[in-house]
């Protein structure tokens, strides 16, 4: 039974990467090219307000994954065409768009937007109108409570349980595990979501919270906060941070004179933190770094490639493929998945082979039948070393030679 | 001329007819949302305008009493289990409350006005969003309304969503429509225009601004409870984000703030222009190119749309009317002196130890004075002796320090300045301060609507006809105040002043500034009025004027009463030629 169990996904991973070899390695003119009509699959992206320097990381990632697809069959041999719309940041006007898409475009497809807000307005859409929508970026599953709406991202059912115990795993393992811990967060759904599930995990496991914290989003000011931070002096700090915020705040501690033991952070801008002084030794949730083993997934390399030139082209502050790009390479994986799977753009079709099968992206095999059309939990740990982020947890996806540090 | 004025409320009844039927005409959801986003912009900047277009109280806080509206009914659907339609009124009357309680405090400091009224709007909005989020109402997590059910008004929930968009449209646009038309608006213009006038020409500026708030946030947070349902999903840092106002004081103002119609002009045109430049490949220069040509219509249409609409069509129908309807320049001489009448022996002024003090600076000191029905009394003294303080205190522009003063035997020295002016006080400025936006005819038929007694507009309106051809400014009734020459702007101060029907009327300096010509014309016509039974003081330094124009003169010197009489007596006192021109003259 255990052999037969191990032997299937070997002879499936085999199978697929004969597949992929041919598919990619073959003349291009052995490949069918796709034709005909094209598949319009519309969408929505924050191009312009305040969400739209992370949007434009989703419009590059999902223009590398038109053009590979393309690049194969299409859908169903016909090419593809991402009809994108710029939802301005506000989601009555994604509403309104993805309202647009199905019944005045009438795309055949749609792909979700960014961030919560939009998710949610355009979700409410997809159900009126029996769309399946595939989104990257919601960190709090409960709140997809439509059966045809599926996460491209492996946060799991319930990342507010499982995640504070990947951090909490990993932590335990350092050889002076912490005894106490400071938790501050944003109050941004997602970021507070998280934070009041580390409160919860921290205690179950003995860990005594001395210090929760909750912000307002956007704050600049941390001085205050860092002074209470200080005075508890906890062995970790856990911070629900957004952007810039813990920089700002590894910086008001520094002028008090103050280094954390141990720091974790949210969703941080990470170029600015990996490249700072005060992020030496940063924790950070992630779910894909471009280094071994992420890279050996079949088309990684060249999508990060791709990405990477793009991004530089774009003049983005930080060119390098992670979790927020591969949100959106791995949504049109699902979808091309699919819609092969289901041999058809019929919605119900492709939800219920989502629902039935495991997809193979860039965040790895992912499956769609659990709570909330969630798989397994995969969020990871990244830590700054020498200026740059390494995986570090769990150890298995950690690069050779590469090891947490502790305080 | 009937048809004319028919065909706007012909288009509007044809307007709402068809948007009503909208939904029923099996168009795409997607024009539904877009129509409900745009009845949400006409409606959200139509009420901003109430207060800030009409007023002038320029506010940045609107988002603060449309997040209080979306709260309110995102509280009270998903805690309360309350029926969604149940919240709109909720909704509105607790952001009316939010308003009319900031209007209470800050309404009553005269500096909290222009831009200070502005940064404190704002700063009411942050102190909203930080309660909402850091208490149970939010607490950070946001509001999902998802399982809030939505009435069933239409077939699909985009045609119920827009039908309730649609109604509350139109609704703000008839409540802006009647406070336009109504004695409300018509205060309301004059308070932008200037405040302390209009509170002396008998406005209730307070009660006016108080209305126009309340009206202003219901709306808006009505607007929010139905704005909360199309959204579904609410955070703080969305809702009480500053482009809402910022978004809303641009519709306002390209479409003529002052105007009932011009938001919802600005609104439309700004919607559409931003659904003009969805596809993501354009998405940025779309945005700039909205930008810059929202720029290049305000300035070279700094009024706004509509309004520049009406003037160029005023133009035309002048243009085409012909050279016969062109304005002529206003007659000199305007009245036939009527017979005096003799002046009588009860007081219409008593005032009492007048006092008052700015600080430690004595402006009047202990003044008594009767004036005498039907008399002209002159008042002269030397700069800074407490004239125009005097005609201030009475007018009830400046409160009293201390005394008393009884106008008709009642005593007024503690009334509001408008109710002063209801009492038969009216007054002139030194400097001619018209209401700048409002003509000529505006200007006079606001002194008659607010300072006289009650009537019917029309009758109204025929008054303010009467007395600006009184004052010579027959022709000059569609000008706006800045057409006007100095003569003719003070001439309009008295047309102003007479059309309330003043049982005592303040004249300050009516004279200074006019070419002997003009002088002798404003001479006359201080005697006509008189001649209608005015009684008029006047504060004047031309000594000509006052002596041939006083039955009685006083004279105020250091805040104090320091001579009365008649005129000649007067200006003969050594006393008084002492303090005008010096010791050696008096000798």
């Amino acid at each position: 039974m255990i052999d037969r169990m191990s032997a299937w996904p070997r002879r499936r991973v085999l199978a697929g990467m004969v597949g992929a070899t041919a598919a990619l390695g073959a003349p291009a003119i052995l490949r069918a090219a796709p034709s005909g009509k094209p598949v319009r699959v519309g969408g929505t992206l924050s191009l312009t307000g305040f969400l739209a320097q992370t949007a434009v990381i989703h419009k590059i990632a999902a223009e590398i994954m038109v053009e590979e697809i393309n690049g194969r069959n299409g859908f169903l041999g016909r090419p593809v065409e991402y009809v994108l719309l710029d939802d301005q940041s506000k989601p009555e006007v994604a509403r309104s768009l993805y309202e647009k898409l199905i019944t005045v475009d009438k795309v055949d497809l749609i792909q979700g937007p960014y961030a919560t807000a939009p998710i949610l307005a355009a979700m409410g859409v997809a159900q009126r109108y029996g769309k399946v929508i595939i989104q990257s970026s919601m960190g709090i599953p409960k709140m997809q409570t439509y059966d045809m709406a599926f996460p491209a991202t492996p946060f799991g059912p319930e990342p507010q349980k499982t995640y504070p115990n990947v951090i909490l795993d990993a932590m335990a393992s350092l050889p002076t595990p912490p005894k106490t811990i400071v938790i501050l967060t944003s109050k941004f759904p997602s970021a507070q979501f998280m934070a009041q599930g580390m409160r919860e995990e921290s205690g179950k496991r003995g860990v005594n919270v001395v210090l929760y914290l909750e912000y307002e989003s956007g704050n600049r000011d941390f001085g205050a906060i860092a002074a209470r931070v200080k005075e508890a002096n906890a062995d970790f700090l856990w911070v629900g941070s957004l952007g810039l915020e813990s920089n700002q705040l590894l910086e008001a501690l520094r002028k008090l004179d103050y280094t954390p033991k141990n720091s974790f952070h949210l969703y941080p801008a990470p170029g600015p933190l990996a490249l700072s002084p005060d992020g030496k030794n940063a924790l950070c949730s992630t779910f894909l770094e471009p280094a071994e083993p992420f890279m050996s997934r079949p088309g990684v390399a060249r999508q990060a490639a791709a990405y990477k030139e793009r991004a530089t082209k774009a003049n983005l502050p930080y060119a390098i493929i992670d979790a927020q790009a591969a949100g959106m390479i791995s949504e049109w994986q699902i979808l091309e998945a699919g819609v092969n799977g289901a041999k058809s753009l019929e919605d119900k079709a492709i939800a219920a082979f989502l629902k039935k099968n495991t997809v193979d992206t860039i965040y790895g095999t992912l499956r769609f039948d659990g709570l909330y059309n969630h798989g397994n939990a995969e969020q990871l740990i990244k830590q700054v070393q020498g200026g740059e982020w390494k995986v570090v947890w769990p150890t298995k996806y950690a690069a050779p030679g590469v090891k947490l540090i502790g305080s | 001329m009937t048809n004319a004025n028919g065909l706007p409320k012909l288009a509007a009844v044809l307007g709402i007819a068809v948007f009503a039927i909208l939904p029923t005409a099996g168009l795409p959801a997607f024009y539904e949302s877009f129509f409900y986003l745009v009845f949400f912009w006409v409606s959200l900047s139509t009420s901003w305008a109430l207060l800030s277009g009409f007023a002038g109280y320029f506010s940045l806080g609107h988002a603060a009493f449309f997040g209080v509206g979306m709260y309110t009914t995102a509280t009270l659907t998903t805690k309360f289990e309350v029926p969604f339609l149940a919240t709109i009124p909720a909704a509105a009357a607790l952001a009316a409350l939010l308003g009319i309680g900031i209007g209470a405090v800050v309404f009553r400091v005269r500096r909290l006005r222009g831009e200070l009224f502005a940064l404190l709007t704002l700063a009411v909005t942050f102190v909203i969003a930080t309660i909402i989020l850091n208490t149970p109402i939010d607490g950070g997590a946001g509001v999902f309304m998802i399982s809030v059910p939505m009435p069933a008004i239409m077939s699909s929930q985009t045609g119920t969503i827009y039908v309730l968009g649609f109604a509350m449209c139109v609704l703000t646009l008839a409540i802006a429509w009647w406070v336009a038309h109504s004695r409300l608006g018509m205060g309301l213009f004059a308070i932008h225009d200037d405040e302390d006038v209009a509170e002396a020409k008998g406005v209730p500026t307070f009660r006016y601004k108080i209305v126009a708030f309340a009206l202003s946030a219901g709306i808006a947070g009505a607007v929010g409870g139905i704005h909360a349902m199309y959204v579904g999903f609410l955070t703080v840092g969305g809702t009480f984000e500053l482009t809402v106002p910022l978004y809303v004081v641009l519709m306002s103002v390209l479409g003529g703030s002052r105007h009932w119609f011009g938001p919802a002009v600005g609104a439309t045109v700004i919607t559409a222009l931003l659904y003009a430049f969805i596809s993501g490949g354009e998405a940025m220069i779309g945005r700039a190119l909205v930008g810059a040509i929202l720029i290049i219509a305000i300035l070279w249409l700094p009024d706004g749309v509509v309004p520049a609409v009406q003037k160029w069509l005023r133009r035309q129908r002048v243009a085409g009317a012909g050279a016969s309807a062109t304005a002529m320049p206003a007659e000199l001489v305007p009245v036939e002196l009527a017979p005096t009448k003799p002046v009588g022996q009860r007081n219409i002024l008593e005032a009492r130890t007048v006092t008052k003090r700015f600080g430690g600076l004595q402006a009047l000191d202990g003044v008594d004075l009767d004036v005498r029905e039907g008399e002209i009394l002159g008042l002269v003294g030397p700069n800074g002796s407490g004239k125009t303080t005097l005609i201030n205190v009475i007018s009830g522009h400046f409160p009293l320090t201390s005394g008393t003063i009884a106008v008709d035997g009642v005593q007024i020295g503690h009334l509001p300045a408008h109710e002063i002016a209801g009492r038969g006080v009216a007054r002139t400025y030194q400097i001619p301060r018209p209401f700048a936006n409002m003509t000529v005819l505006d200007n006079v038929t606001l002194a008659a609507t607010f300072g006289g007694p009650a009537r019917p507009a029309a009758e109204m309106r025929d008054e303010a006809v009467h007395w600006i051809g009184f004052t010579g400014l027959a022709g000059k009734e569609a000008a706006l105040p800045a057409e006007l020459n100095l003569h003719e702007r003070k001439f309009l101060e008295l047309a102003r002043a007479l059309a309330a029907r003043p049982k005592l009327l303040l004249l300050d300096e009516v004279l200074s500034g006019l070419n002997p010509a003009e002088i002798d014309n404003a001479i006359r016509l201080v005697r006509a009025i008189r001649a209608q039974g005015a009684t008029i003081v006047f504060v004047e330094h031309l000594m000509r004027a006052v002596v041939e124009l006083s039955d009685r003169v006083a004279v105020l010197n250091e805040g104090k009463l320091f001579a009365l009489g008649a005129p000649r007596d007067v200006m003969r006192d050594p006393r008084v030629i002492s303090i005008y021109l010096g010791k050696a003259y008096a000798a």
